[in-house]
């Protein structure tokens, strides 16, 4: 999933380059204070240790482990998120895996949304079951995350592929090893709490960084902008467009084609992505604030 | 015993130093961005070709080992030209451009990592400013990988020692999920040893760079040189 220079646009590289110093410069700011170098430091190194492991598959592949939700699980989500932006930065560095110009577009994909993602389905979860939570928390992270990175990709007009290829390619891939990263994530989840549980505690995490993860779903909006800046269509209308089928909506909706009649289609769709974000996080809300009174009762 | 590619990856332990090796860090780290964003922002061939050969040519003069390098660059570039390839009929030139970018870039990175230890890029971040915890999260991180290497090997090794049987693939998944729970339950130990090891003799483990030389100042003209060429071209 490490995007490599010369596959991103230099405007979509410095963009993200812009989200992540924002977010690792706040992750810092939280942790300051705490004496926790050297488990940053050394986790990171047994991250990166664990990423060389390669675990066989039926039929004779492998695949390996990245490891972003358990960082943020076993260090909360700025520690998690430092850990894993140290283990990508020596990847760039040492390895050449990953590009200098697409450093924030990898630590975004896989230091920031594997991590917080993870962490935060882990922790929603958990109360239910904690293997389950650990499984579906890899495997969400880390798919998201690749979603992420075909979005950068496909957006980039530098590759000459576009969002229709990159984003299910890179989607379905990793759903599929996916599977793999929330197996190694349980597994090592529980194997942890039968020895060490309070490393598994919830970690402080402030109000804030609930803005911040509203703060990664609100960029969706934006994408959509960039999407239709460079000429992006859905891959079912342009099978549609080719068999000569026409449209015929039983009902239009009241944001028809993530539109509103009579506005400019781009702040349309900026509107229509601010509006569905706030429907997800008023549900989100609203499920917690019906739990947290379910158990006062 | 380490691999040989790990010795020189992780140890950076080169046969020869050239004069690339006793430039600034900071200079390379700098020089090597601006020959990246170079390379990546433009698709004309001239402009590509003259970055190429001049990086070539810099690398030659300085001392790099050509064949290391284009050992360590030929593959990606390679991969990536496959990636592209099925776009050969719409725009014959873009696969190969492409991959030109590509491997520019890989160069000019990997000029940077064979002349430089990671100690030195970890000293040139820290004099850019890069946040403290951060840089010093790297520097431990990057001491500490052969560490945690030899633990989970030793892991490895005491569990395929006890096994009788060669078990299923959910066998293989079971015993592999409990070694690396155990495998981090032991770095967390391991880091807090450290951390307390830390707190009680100093935690500084940087050293001042010095001043810049005949050397720098040779080699700013010298990338200066190439991307005013790179623009006016």
């Amino acid at each position: 999933m490490h995007i490599p220079d010369g596959y991103l646009d230099l405007n979509i590289a410095g963009l993200f380059l812009v989200l992540t110093l924002l977010v690792l410069g706040y992750s810092i700011y939280r942790l300051r204070g705490e004496k926790l170098t050297s488990l940053f430091g050394v986790l990171s190194a047994a991250i990166f240790a664990a990423q060389m492991l390669n675990w066989p598959i039926p039929g004779g592949t492998s695949a390996h482990f990245v490891g972003g939700a358990l960082a943020g699980i076993l260090l909360g989500p700025y520690g998690g998120c430092l850990a894993m932006a140290i283990v990508l930065t020596i990847q760039t560095l040492v390895f050449n895996d990953g590009g200098i110009t697409a450093w924030g577009a990898n630590v975004w994909n896989m230091a920031i949304v594997d991590v917080f993602i993870g962490y935060y389905v882990y922790r929603a979860l958990s109360g239910f079951n904690r293997n389950l939570a650990a499984f579906i928390a890899g495997w969400l992270g880390i798919t998201v995350a690749a979603i992420f990175a075909g979005i950068e990709i496909g957006l980039s007009s530098s590759f000459a592929y576009g969002l229709a290829v990159t984003v299910p390619v890179m989607g379905t891939w990793h759903a599929a090893l996916g599977i793999i990263e929330g197996t190694i994530t349980a597994g090592v989840v529980s194997y942890i709490a039968t020895r060490r549980a309070e490393l598994l505690e919830k970690k402080e995490v402030g109000k804030a960084s609930f803005v911040l993860l509203a703060a990664l779903i609100a960029l969706s909006p934006v994408f959509a902008y960039l999407a239709e800046s460079v000429g992006y269509s859905e891959p079912l209308e342009n099978a549609a467009k080719i068999l000569g089928l026409e449209e015929n909506p039983i009902y239009e909706g009241l944001l028809p084609d993530y539109s509103i009649p009579g506005l400019d289609p781009y702040a349309g769709t900026l509107i229509s992505g601010a509006v569905g974000v706030l429907i997800v996080l008023a549900l989100a809300y609203a499920v917690r604030y019906a739990r947290s009174n379910r158990k006062n009762a | 015993m380490l691999h040989p590619t790990f010795k020189i990856f992780f140890l950076q332990d080169y046969p020869t130093k050239g004069t690339l090796h006793s430039i600034d860090p900071r200079v390379k780290l700098l020089s090597t961005l601006l020959f990246v964003i170079l390379a990546v922002s433009t698709f004309e061939p001239k402009k590509l070709i003259f970055l190429l050969f001049s990086l070539i040519a810099i690398s030659a003069i300085l001392g790099l080992n050509l064949r290391r390098l284009f050992s360590r660059v030929w593959l990606f570039s390679l991969f990536s030209f496959v990636v592209v390839l099925p776009l050969l009929l719409q725009d014959p030139k873009y696969p190969f451009l492409f991959t030109l970018r590509v491997l520019i870039a890989l160069i000019s990175v990997q000029m940077l990592i064979m002349s430089s230890s990671f100690a030195e890029i970890c000293s040139a971040l820290r004099s850019l400013k890069v946040p403290e915890v951060f840089v010093q999260g790297l520097w431990l991180a990057y001491r500490y990988i052969i560490v945690v290497f030899q633990d989970i090997i030793n892991i490895l090794l005491a569990r395929e020692s006890r096994r009788v049987s060669k078990g299923s693939h959910m066998d293989l998944w079971k015993r592999g999920g409990e070694s690396v729970g155990l495998f981090f339950l032991r770095s967390i130990e391991r880091a807090e040893r450290v951390q307390l090891a830390m707190a009680s003799r100093g935690d500084k483990i940087f050293g001042a760079r010095s001043k810049f030389g005949i050397m720098e100042i040779i080699y700013i003209a010298l990338s200066l040189f190439i991307v005013l060429w790179c623009i006016v071209l």
